[in-house]
């Protein structure tokens, strides 16, 4: 893919244009390409202490620069509400705890990695992909920098270099697919002290959130965030927490992408746009040309009858 | 010569199928009768005490540990955690380690010295045992890696692995004590780091918790300033478990960094009024606020001037539960015999009442003396005789027999 030349790029928008024109079915087959055995990963943040290690990680799996270890049990860092940025994929932020002010609630944001991903949907150069195994991942060599997979985002995580000015990244969690390739666990989960990040199947990760709920029902709030929000994310929490004052977005549980690719495949569905066009244009090639061409015989005629005066 | 080789090929053939056929017989499960016998004998020794098990297995059956009806000592057929219920059998506390060093990440790190008798002194007071031990079935005492996963990358991820386990049981307790989540300051040392000298809690022990007598409390509350709790009446009268109460208490209830210490150097805690009254409220479940708030202090409890009943003899030596039952607010009951010992006139030893009958008196029907059969009234001589009346006149003679 290195080498992706202009030709290429044709190619595949050629082919984009021409599945997204297929119609409206290819909605539903977004989801019938994901593997029953879909990857996730279970939030706990009931069990998270807040060690940020898994920042540190993340920094060092995606090769960014970071300080030493030791540095990350300063907890000054919590008094700013913090995002993830170019320099770092994932963040932990505090919350207060008011059932034990002594166990704040911390809680990870990353990339979600949608059931339905709007990045996807929006990216118009197809850079960004759901991968069968539940992923979403980005390709720097197709990536054009428009930044539209940054407004889609309903969790808006992916983010931008803007400090660089040669070749500019979109930067977000890629659930470490190198990683993950070579057989290894994602690096935040892999250095998880209090495991508070399970990975598992999306299947069976529910199961376990529902049995922690019920078990523990004095403490955590009966919602696992990401089940079913814009349709379902691999990544998903529980909390001891309402979601909205940990700074989770209440979302719809629609997917994202889903009304703007319903409009725009139910347009192009049938071929209706371009052969609306071309009939149009036939239309009014064949209304000029007719037009011509009475005109051409009228001349024709009057010529004829001059011809025949004179 | 070629048929002697086929032969003998047959032959050991025959031989190792036979070898094998007795092995794998011998590997069958026992007889299913013969078991069943086993789980008579515990379920007999289970329920008339005589077994190994403690008093609290009367609440005991196969099904809270074991999955399948015939667990053996090789396929004991556990139920996965975390089980519902758990068995409380930790007989041999003593017996326990000082230290234990958790070494199974050695090549990163030196081994992480725990100080098991410590902390097992401590949780005497709030969890127990269990609160670490949890989910164990009835002893032994099994081994964190006995159902936590050393690999994070596993099949099943419902039960957390070894490294999530160990840090789960100390980071609840250590991370509100010290508000610090760095690993080298407080348990681990990377390999090839300077060695920091580390006190060995080998031969110490926690200070004793010394069980409070009598608490006197001074509120806000006008009409009635001094609050008196008898903590020992609570804990040996009434013998009710310390995690009845105690059940939210840890290392942090003394060893908090962030709260203030008192003058007379207790942490000052500030409670709501609801957290105030909780405790107590959790089981006298009384809208009467001079129930316990006096002008002075109370006296302890005494069943005598408290009821109008003296505990003397046989009931001294009850528990409460015995004849109150073991749920709040207590049953109550009069001072008629009957009420509880139904029937006791037929053969009944006056003797056990502290006075035995003479010879006279010995066969003569219970309402000659206790009119109506009610015994908690004085008995009536007048019925035969003019001029004697209890207690003046004796029937027989003081003393049991």
């Amino acid at each position: 893919m290195k080498n992706l030349n202009r030709r290429d790029f044709f190619k595949s928008a050629a082919a984009g244009v021409s599945m997204v024109t297929i119609g409206a079915a290819s909605v539903k087959g977004a989801d019938k390409r994901l593997s029953e055995d879909r990857v996730g990963v279970l939030v706990d943040t009931d069990v998270c202490v807040g060690c940020r290690h898994c920042e540190w990680a993340c920094k060092t799996a995606h090769d960014l620069p970071t300080a030493d270890l030791d540095n990350y049990s300063d907890k000054a860092v919590f008094k700013e509400y913090r995002r993830p940025d170019a320099g770092a994929l994932t963040v932990v932020n505090e919350f207060d705890n008011e059932k034990n002010p002594a166990l704040p609630v911390h809680l990870k944001i990353q990339c979600m990695h949608c059931e339905r991903p709007a990045c996807v949907s929006a990216c118009i150069v197809g850079a960004f992909a759901k991968r069968e195994d539940g992923s979403v991942v980005w390709d720097s060599d197709k990536c054009i920098g428009c930044r539209y997979c940054m407004v889609a985002c309903p969790f808006q995580i992916p983010t931008y270099d803007y400090d660089k000015a040669i070749q500019p990244m979109i930067r977000k969690c890629d659930f470490c697919s190198d990683r993950r390739d070579k057989g290894q666990l994602p690096a935040c989960v892999s250095i998880c002290p209090n495991e508070a990040l399970v990975f598992g199947k999306r299947v069976d990760l529910i199961q376990i959130a529902k049995s922690r709920i019920k078990r523990k029902s004095d403490v955590y709030v009966n919602h696992i965030y990401g089940e079913n929000e814009v349709g379902g994310t691999s990544w998903m929490y529980i909390a001891s927490k309402n979601f909205d004052k940990l700074k989770m977005p209440p979302l719809a549980l629609n997917p994202a992408p889903g009304i703007s690719e319903t409009i725009q495949h139910g347009i192009f569905a049938y071929f209706v746009p371009p052969v609306t066009l071309y009939a149009l244009l036939g239309l009014m090639m064949w209304v000029t040309k007719r037009r011509k061409s009475e005109k051409n015989e009228k001349l024709q005629e009057n010529n004829e009858e001059k011809g025949v005066k004179s | 010569m070629k048929k002697l080789i086929y032969i003998s090929i047959a032959v050991l053939i025959i031989v190792i199928l036979v070898i094998s056929g007795s092995i794998l017989s011998a590997k069958n499960p026992v007889p299913v009768e013969k078991n069943n016998a086993v789980q008579e004998k515990v379920m007999q020794d289970i329920k008339t005490g005589t077994g190994k098990n403690d008093k609290k297995s009367e609440n005991l059956k196969c099904t809270t540990c074991h999955e399948g009806d015939y667990p053996t000592k090789n396929d004991p057929l556990l139920r996965a955690c975390p089980r519902e219920h758990m068995i409380r059998d930790f007989k041999y506390m003593d017996k326990g380690p000082d230290e234990v060093v958790i070494d199974y990440m050695k090549e990163n790190y030196e081994g992480v010295v725990f100080s098991h008798k410590l902390h097992s002194e401590m949780s005497a007071i709030s969890t127990g045992c269990t609160g670490c031990h949890h989910y164990n079935t009835a002893a032994p005492i099994l081994n964190c890696s006995e159902c936590h996963d050393k690999n994070r990358k596993r099949e099943d991820v419902s039960v957390p692995d070894l490294k999530a386990a160990f840090h789960r049981q100390c980071m609840t307790c250590h991370k509100q004590w010290s508000g610090d989540n760095g690993c080298n300051n407080q348990c681990h040392v990377r390999k090839g780091e300077k060695q920091i000298e580390r006190k060995t809690s080998k031969g110490s022990s926690h200070p004793q918790l010394k069980e409070p007598g009598k608490l006197v409390y001074e509120t806000n509350y006008d009409a009635g300033k001094i609050v008196t709790f008898f903590h020992d009446e609570h804990n040996k009268l009434f013998r009710i478990d310390c995690s009845s109460c105690h059940k939210k208490d840890n290392c942090v209830k003394c060893h908090d960094k962030t709260k203030q210490q008192g003058t007379d150097g207790k942490l000052k805690v500030q409670k709501s009024l609801d957290e105030h009254h909780q405790p107590c409220m959790n089981c006298h479940k009384i809208n009467n606020c001079d129930k316990c708030h006096k002008n002075s202090e109370m006296a302890p409890f005494n069943h005598a001037r408290s009821t109008g009943f003296a505990l003397k003899s046989y009931h001294s030596s009850l528990t409460c539960a015995r004849c109150h039952g073991n749920q709040m607010p207590v049953k109550k009951l009069d001072r008629n015999c009957n009420s509880c010992h139904k029937n006791f006139t037929t053969g009944f030893n006056h003797g056990v009442t502290g006075l035995t009958l003479s010879e006279v008196h010995k066969d003569m029907d219970c309402e000659s003396c206790h009119a109506g059969k009610d015994f908690s009234k004085p008995p009536v001589c007048s019925s035969c005789h003019d001029d004697k009346s209890y207690p003046s006149n004796s029937p027989g003679n003081k003393g049991r027999k």
